[in-house]
């Protein structure tokens, strides 16, 4: 019997239902979970472990100790040309985009503009499309104006590809700053640029943030795009360079690969940390309007 | 420096909407006007178009004699107080205080001494440090009162202030406005949707309805002789009765039939031109149907009614009844005993009558201004209607007669 059909049968006799009753779908569901966390969880095990192991192979198993991979990794000048080559790319790519996200999506939050509606359901569909379906003809139009193998071009294509998705993000961290506050500052008497320099930057900082942060993670990953538009092995950014430990090198390195991964992914790990607090409202408007 | 205020024939338009239509409005130089009225009625879009923040569709808005609609507002020296207090989230009470003049160039030290000059007036001088997250809602209150001080401008607007504080805090904020109005002098609109903020701290009141102005005068003018139902019905607390009644009259003597009693008209009251034998309104403020027993003598009028509701205010009651078929409320001693379903008598003087054309809404009863020989605070510029305006206008006191030429030297 429920709560309700319990209070339906007699109100004078309150039944209570315990909250934390385990029931097949609560065990089945969590089941599931923990099936899904371990594929993504094994694998970073394993990353830990081999990157440690003086004899690492497919299996995960506890190491036998040794920092031998680290150093091999580090004196390998590919590694670090790859690091330094992943570093070009997304810092670019970022600084880019946000600089371009900002001035668009500032438009587009504050102004009567026509067709707006329509533009941003646009944005949002081309953030949706799979880059991998342009790639084609993307290589065909670098080779044409002879961009190839330059990170710097390779990050205005990942920049044109992370725009939409970070115009429609600064957008709604724009929308959230209440125009009254600009009115009122119009009316103090601070120009344009004083109201954008002295009330929407330092308001829309942590949208920014997560913005930069946001973009430089997805092309810090970003694989297809350098992979087709860059070929010489000095600028072969991380995702790729991992590709090629894998494959064309012959031979496995696991110890090398999984120190590699390691080292590639705490960037990514560190401003996720950073990116979370921003998130979970460290920042917010309180005491502004009402 | 005092400047007036002047909207003349201002429209404004939202698509197919208009929010505004033909206002014609001068707020004094130095006066505390209050525009008031419903959700909606077009208040909030007047002062977003004086401080420039929307601009008119059609007309003039004028500051002193300076023409402001092209004039964008930083450029206006109007300080507005927004209803959400808009402070700046990220900037401390000083900074917030500061804004202002560090965006119009003035000097440190010139900023630092005014910041300190209007903290001590408003008691803000030890949150100096505090963000707005960490101030109560009053002291917020407070800040975005002073960040509209500190400026000095021409002109304050003010957008429902106080709507978002607690009862008692309102009592006490709206004592502190009245006070420091009456200390700077500085020509204020000020917007809201409460009759009690307008009658209490206005010189005078503005009342909108959809758009349109319907009346302006003095608190006591406007509640004693409101140029139409929707005036009478805004203004006041709890609201004026209206009865359906007919108009006769015999041998130029007019009398008024009305739940079930006959009067003749006071004669000191004059019907105005578009007053018409038949079916009229008949408003009866709360305060003027007493109880039979503790009614003063001038109220002759003996009502009999049964009580539907009594509401006990601790001072007083108020006592809805049912009298002639129709609902009355009216005001009772406290502690009277009258009970539901009770029969009681009502007792109204007859003096006290206001009188609307059934139809267009319009007052058709001009009673004297209160007190006798004193005269409003300030001229009414209302219109009721167009057609009707050279009509009514010859019908009122005389002190409205040098509003209709002071309206000529306007335009």
């Amino acid at each position: 019997m429920s709560a309700v059909e319990a209070r339906r049968a007699g109100a004078e006799k309150l039944i209570v239902v315990p909250y934390s009753r385990v029931s097949p779908a609560a065990v089945a569901t969590n089941m599931i979970l923990i099936l899904l966390g371990s594929f993504f969880l094994l694998p970073m095990l394993w990353m830990v472990f081999a990157s440690v192991d003086s004899n690492p192979d497919w299996a995960i198993k506890l190491p036998t100790p040794t920092l031998a991979n680290f150093t091999d990794v580090l004196g390998r000048a590919d590694a670090i040309s790859s690091f330094r080559s992943s570093l070009i790319l997304a810092g670019t790519t970022t600084v880019v985009t946000t600089v371009l996200a900002v001035l668009a999506a500032y438009p587009l939050s504050r102004m009567h503009i026509p067709f707006k509606r329509a533009f941003m359901l646009a944005i949002l569909f081309a953030s949706g499309l799979p880059v991998s379906m342009l790639i084609v003809p993307v290589y065909q139009m670098y080779v044409y104006f002879g961009w190839l193998d330059s990170l710097y071009t390779t990050a205005l294509f990942l920049a044109a590809s992370s725009l939409p998705f970070a115009i429609w993000l600064m957008k709604n961290f724009i929308d959230a700053v209440p125009a009254e506050l600009e009115q009122a500052a119009a009316i103090d008497g601070a120009s344009t640029a004083r109201i954008l320099r002295e009330l929407v930057l330092p308001l829309t900082l942590p949208g920014i943030a997560v913005t930069a942060i946001y973009t430089f993670i997805n092309a810090w990953g970003a694989f297809i795009i350098p992979f087709v538009l860059t070929y010489s092995p000095d600028n072969q950014p991380g995702p790729v360079e991992i590709y090629n430990f894998m494959g064309s090198h012959g031979l496995f390195k696991f110890g090398d690969l999984a120190v590699f991964s390691l080292l590639f992914s705490v960037p990514v790990i560190v401003l996720y940390l950073f990116m979370s607090r921003y998130f979970s409202g460290a920042f917010n408007f309180g005491g502004a309007v009402k | 420096m005092l400047s007036e205020v002047r909207f003349e024939g201002v429209h404004k338009i939202f698509g197919t909407e208009t929010a505004v239509e033909d206002l014609n409005l001068r707020v004094n130089a130095g006066e505390f006007l209050v525009l008031v009225g419903p959700s909606g009625c077009g208040k909030t879009t007047t002062l977003r178009m004086l401080a420039g923040l929307e601009r008119p569709s059609y007309g003039r808005i004028l500051i002193g004699d300076k023409l402001v609609n092209n004039v964008s507002p930083r450029f206006r020296d109007v300080a507005m107080v927004f209803q959400s207090y808009a402070l700046y989230p990220h900037m401390n009470v000083y900074d917030n205080l500061a804004f202002g003049m560090r965006a119009r160039g003035a000097a440190g030290s010139v900023i630092a001494q005014r910041v300190k000059e209007t903290a001590e007036v408003l008691g803000l001088a030890q949150l100096m440090k505090r963000r707005p997250s960490e101030l109560s809602g009053g002291q917020r209150q407070r800040v975005a009162l002073g960040r509209a001080l500190i400026r000095q401008p021409q002109v304050f607007l003010m957008d429902e202030p106080l709507s978002n504080l607690d009862a008692g805090l309102r009592v006490q904020m709206r004592a502190e406005l009245s006070r420091l109005h009456e200390r700077f002098r500085v020509t204020t609109l000020y917007v809201t949707h409460d009759q009690v903020e307008a009658m209490t701290m206005g010189d005078r009141i503005a009342v909108m309805n959809s758009g349109r102005l319907q009346q302006v005068d003095a608190p006591e003018t406007l509640y004693d002789n409101p140029a139409n139902i929707f005036v009478a019905g805004f203004i006041g607390s709890p609201r004026m009765n209206f009865v359906r009644g007919s108009l006769t009259t015999t041998r130029g003597v007019a009398a008024v039939e009305f739940l079930g009693v006959t009067t003749p008209l006071s004669s000191r009251a004059k019907l105005t031109a578009e007053a018409a034998d038949g079916a009229v309104t008949v408003g009866l403020r709360p305060e003027d149907l007493m109880w039979r027993r503790a009614a003063p003598p001038e109220s002759t009028l003996t009502l009999s009614a049964e009580v539907d509701v009594v509401e006990p205010m601790g001072h007083e009651a108020y006592v809805t009844a049912v009298c002639a078929g129709e609902t009355v409320t009216s005001r009772f001693p406290p502690r009277s005993g009258v009970r539901t379903r009770d029969r009681i008598e009502l007792a109204l003087n007859p003096a006290r009558l206001h009188l609307f054309d059934a139809r267009s809404g319009n007052t058709i009863l001009q009673r004297p201004v209160a007190g006798g020989a004193e005269l409003p605070r300030s001229v009414g510029e209302a219109r009721v209607d167009e057609s009707e305006e050279g009509r009514s206008e010859r019908q009122r006191e005389p002190h409205t007669r040098s509003a209709q030429s002071r309206a000529e030297e306007i335009s």
